[in-house]
């Protein structure tokens, strides 16, 4: 697969993935302010912890305004600026989508285009006014959809792969950020707060039926961070995706075939995979959790500096991605708006060219 | 009087025609209706059903097919438009018919126009026999030729792989007040707007599907196999199973749609010029498991920005190196590079004697009678007439560069005058041609109005000769009055529905 190529579909994947997280996170925490009897910072500051979006909004707006839960829920939705917007990840989706017409099927590309078409258009703005959480299922499905279509209607070959271990790398990494903004909670007497703010992390990961499955009982921090982090069945947890991101890798760069580009990033990808599988349930205890979740992420990070490096050829062109931190979802290279055809290389029409011997 | 009345009776069994009382453009042949207001008859059972819609039908098809356009991100950039916005290509149901009697006319001499001037452009890259010819009827002059922009002299001598250079073309055809399909201007470098022919179709039989139990059609849905197979046919000798890549200036292009949707048509990859890289006259791509030969380039970028080593050494665009590996017959580009110099407007006027000189034929298509502003008697012509003509650039398309005399203001007038003065070589003229028409659906109004119209069918060349696509982009000047039917100014397309 051509190398800039693989690096669109990762980062499809990548977005795709952040604007369905960003698009949960905060649909659960609407639910959450409604009757937690928390003050709104304490809802809605996790929600720009995790995005590693807190500076920048405080910059711009102050910090009374995290008083003001309409303005971080508009900052987290629509702001241009911010490049964890659910509006901003659903256009990087769309113009990597763009950039490899020929990768995505048509079925995902209509699925993809219709959800930013929606965003852009006044249905969006009407139903986020009017009817805030069927916008936030919307988006949801939305992504599910494309997420679905490209799974169905696609080769299973490399294309998807790519995708598929941006998917996982990106859900990964926003468990571990999740879980990491109320790591201190865990030292905690569980209380009813406690719990609400703890089915809320599991909303946010869709993860509440399926703990109820496992623990069946009482939801407390260490069962609730234990569940995310280690349960190898649960397609969210930090465990699951790691493995998942590691098979991919597998896939796409067969670890019997040392003469392909890609060792570094299989290595530290596997040691990722085999340290995370190697973790006991203390790995949550109150004083240990935030090391741990800040390597998950951490580790993260160098997989995909080293993908860039290795196989995706970032050395070779002059814009090289902007490595993730722990606070910050890192951001693609390329294609985001704001670089219009305005700041696009001379593009060529028909005729309007001639050579010079 | 007696016959108006019938007329309408059989035309408007139950309601008014959405094509009673159409107003005809004066002088002006019209593609569906005759001068006497009824449809033609070889399109009568078409014009009849679409006349039976309600207004309110038309525009319930009118906004699906907008709507089906835009979700399938059919949709072009705007280079004006600061914000690099991506608008659909506007699109009008009304479809514009050819009969079978015109296509195979047009079929037979677009084939035969290629073939001449396949074997002018072999011949200006060769020996130059056409520019040593005596003078008079066969010479065209040298003087020409090498002043033409398009002219490339370091590619003389060479001979593209696979014997083949222009591909694919799109012809320019429009057709004058008597209803003569005349060439008005040829296309044989990157012609674009194919995927527009095939995404017309497929919108169309969405939207008004019932309209086609009306005639038979001729399919355009197979031009990118057969695209495919051609891109194939003209690969190096030394390629055993040929990899065939489109070549995309990026998602940014005006045209990103279709390069995008024939890439994916084809089944080939769509790659862009920082994934290519030349070695040992090779030209490879960059992929996750090493480098990969590559044969066949269907390249959507022009000349000039193909090789920053051939043509401009500031260019950070373009594949170091791919002349080179032209040259040496590694790679097949299609089209090849230097087909400019046949498509130059002031090289036009010629082909008619290229078509005679090169298969002693005499040419099937008319054109239109042109002026070279470098031959003194023509540009004194032109000075003293240019409010009576359209002058051009030859080296621009698009509908840029251009005056429209009768329309013209005193000063652009003027400007005009100064520029051919200025630049000779750089301006022909010619008489406006009244535009055919075609019934366009006015939505304002609520009925059908005549709107000016062309055509341009696509040849695609493999080995074994040329094939004209039986359909076309017909495009349609949407602005009451207009003559241009650019989408950059206004312009929109219709299905074009060739007849079996």
């Amino acid at each position: 697969m051509i190398a800039r190529v693989a690096e669109n579909c990762f980062w499809l994947g990548r977005y795709l993935e952040r604007a369905e997280s960003t698009a949960r996170v905060l649909g659960v925490t609407h639910n959450l302010a409604l009757d937690a009897e928390l003050p709104p910072e304490q809802c809605w500051r996790p929600v720009l912890i995790t995005a590693g979006e807190e500076p920048s909004f405080l910059e711009r707006f102050g910090a009374d305004a995290l008083e003001d839960p309409a303005q971080v829920e508009a900052y987290m939705t629509w702001d241009d600026a911010n490049l964890s917007s659910v509006v901003c990840s659903a256009r990087a989706l769309r113009e990597n989508a763009r950039s490899i017409r020929d990768v995505v099927s048509l079925d995902a590309w209509e699925a993809i285009n219709d959800l930013y078409l929606y965003l852009r258009g006044e249905r969006g703005r009407a139903d986020w006014v009017d009817h805030r959480q069927g916008f936030y299922t919307r988006v949801r499905s939305g992504t599910q959809l494309a997420l679905g279509l490209m799974r169905s209607t696609m080769l299973h070959d490399l294309g998807l792969d790519f995708i598929w271990l941006g998917v996982m790398l990106e859900r990964a990494a926003q468990t571990a950020r999740l879980l990491d903004v109320h790591h201190h909670a865990l030292a905690g007497a569980p209380g009813a707060v406690e719990s609400a703010v703890w089915l809320t992390i599991l909303r946010a990961c869709s993860g509440f039926e399926p703990f109820m499955k496992r623990a069946r009982g009482q939801v407390g921090g260490r069962a609730v961070a234990g569940f995310l982090l280690l349960e190898a069945q649960f397609p969210r947890s930090i465990r699951y995706c790691v493995h998942a991101a590691h098979s991919r890798l597998n896939a796409i760069r067969p670890p019997e075939r040392v003469e392909l580009p890609g060792a570094e990033s299989a290595a530290r990808l596997r040691a990722l995979d085999a340290w995370v599988a190697k973790l006991g349930a203390d790995a949550m205890d109150a004083g240990r959790a935030h090391d741990v979740l800040t390597r998950v992420v951490d580790e993260i990070a160098g997989v995909c500096m080293e993908l860039g490096r290795e196989l995706f050829g970032v050395a070779e062109t002059s814009a090289p991605p902007a490595a993730a931190t722990v606070a910050a979802p890192a951001v693609a290279p390329v294609q985001s708006q704001t670089q219009s055809s305005a700041d696009a290389p001379p593009a060529p029409a028909v005729g309007s060219e001639s050579p010079q011997g | 009087m007696s016959q108006d009345v019938r007329s309408s009776e059989t035309l408007l069994p139950s309601r008014q025609s959405l094509f009673a009382r159409y107003p005809a453009l004066p002088a002006t042949y019209d593609e569906l209706i005759d001068e006497r207001g009824e449809p033609r008859p070889e399109f009568r059972r078409v014009v009849e059903f679409l006349g039976q819609q309600t207004p309110e039908q038309v525009r319930r098809s009118q906004a699906l097919a907008d709507l089906a356009l835009l979700a399938q991100g059919v949709t072009f950039s705007v280079y004006a438009d600061s914000r690099g916005s991506e608008k659909i290509f506007p699109f009008d149901l009304v479809p514009r018919m050819v009969s079978k009697t015109d296509w195979a006319h047009l079929d037979r001499g677009l084939g035969q126009r290629v073939r001449a001037l396949s074997a002018f452009l072999d011949d200006v890259y060769g020996e130059g026999r056409i520019l040593k010819a005596e003078a008079g009827a066969a010479r065209v002059p040298e003087a020409l030729v090498r002043g033409s922009k398009g002219f490339v002299p370091s590619l003389v001598g060479v001979k593209p792989a696979g014997g083949v250079r222009i591909h694919i073309s799109g012809i320019d055809l429009i057709r004058d007040s008597g209803g003569v399909y005349r060439v008005l201007e040829d296309n044989l470098r990157t012609p674009s707007g194919v995927s527009y022919v095939i995404e017309n179709r497929l919108v169309m039989k969405r939207v008004l599907a019932a309209a086609f139990d009306q005639t038979r059609v001729h399919r355009v849905d197979h031009y990118p196999t057969r695209l495919g197979d051609a891109l194939r046919s003209v690969a190096p000798d030394e390629a055993g199973d040929p990899s065939v890549v489109l070549l995309t200036p990026g998602p940014f292009n005006s045209a990103y749609f279709e390069h995008s949707f024939l890439a994916r048509m084809m089944g080939i990859e769509l790659v862009q010029a920082a994934d290519l890289f030349v070695s040992d006259d090779r030209v490879f791509v960059r992929t996750t498991r090493g480098p990969r030969r590559v044969h066949v380039i269907y390249r959507r970028i022009d000349d000039a920005y193909l090789d920053p080593e051939a043509f401009r050494p500031d260019s950070l665009l373009g594949v170091r190196g791919l002349m080179r590996a032209w040259a040496a017959g590694h790679v097949t580009l299609a089209n090849a590079p230097g087909n400019g110099v046949a498509d130059d407007k002031a090289i036009y006027p010629y082909v008619p004697q290229m078509v005679r000189f090169y298969l002693g034929e005499e040419p099937v298509l008319e054109q239109v009678r042109t002026f070279l502003c470098d031959r003194d008697d023509d540009r004194a012509y032109v000075i003293d007439h240019l409010s009576e003509l359209v002058v051009k650039a030859v080296d621009e398309a698009g509908g840029y560069g251009m005056l429209m005399g009768p329309e013209a203001s005193t000063a652009q007038l003027a400007e005009f005058r100064d520029r051919i003065v200025a630049e000779p070589r750089r301006y022909i003229a010619q008489h406006r041609v009244e535009l055919s028409s075609c019934p366009t659906w006015d939505n304002e109004a609520g009925r059908m109005a005549p709107r000016r119209v062309d055509l341009r069918p696509y040849i695609v060349t493999g080995r074994e000769g040329p094939w004209v696509l039986p359909g076309g982009l017909t495009r349609v000047a949407l602005i009451p009055g207009s003559y241009v039917v650019n989408s950059s100014q206004g312009g929109g397309s219709k299905d074009t529905w060739v007849q079996k």
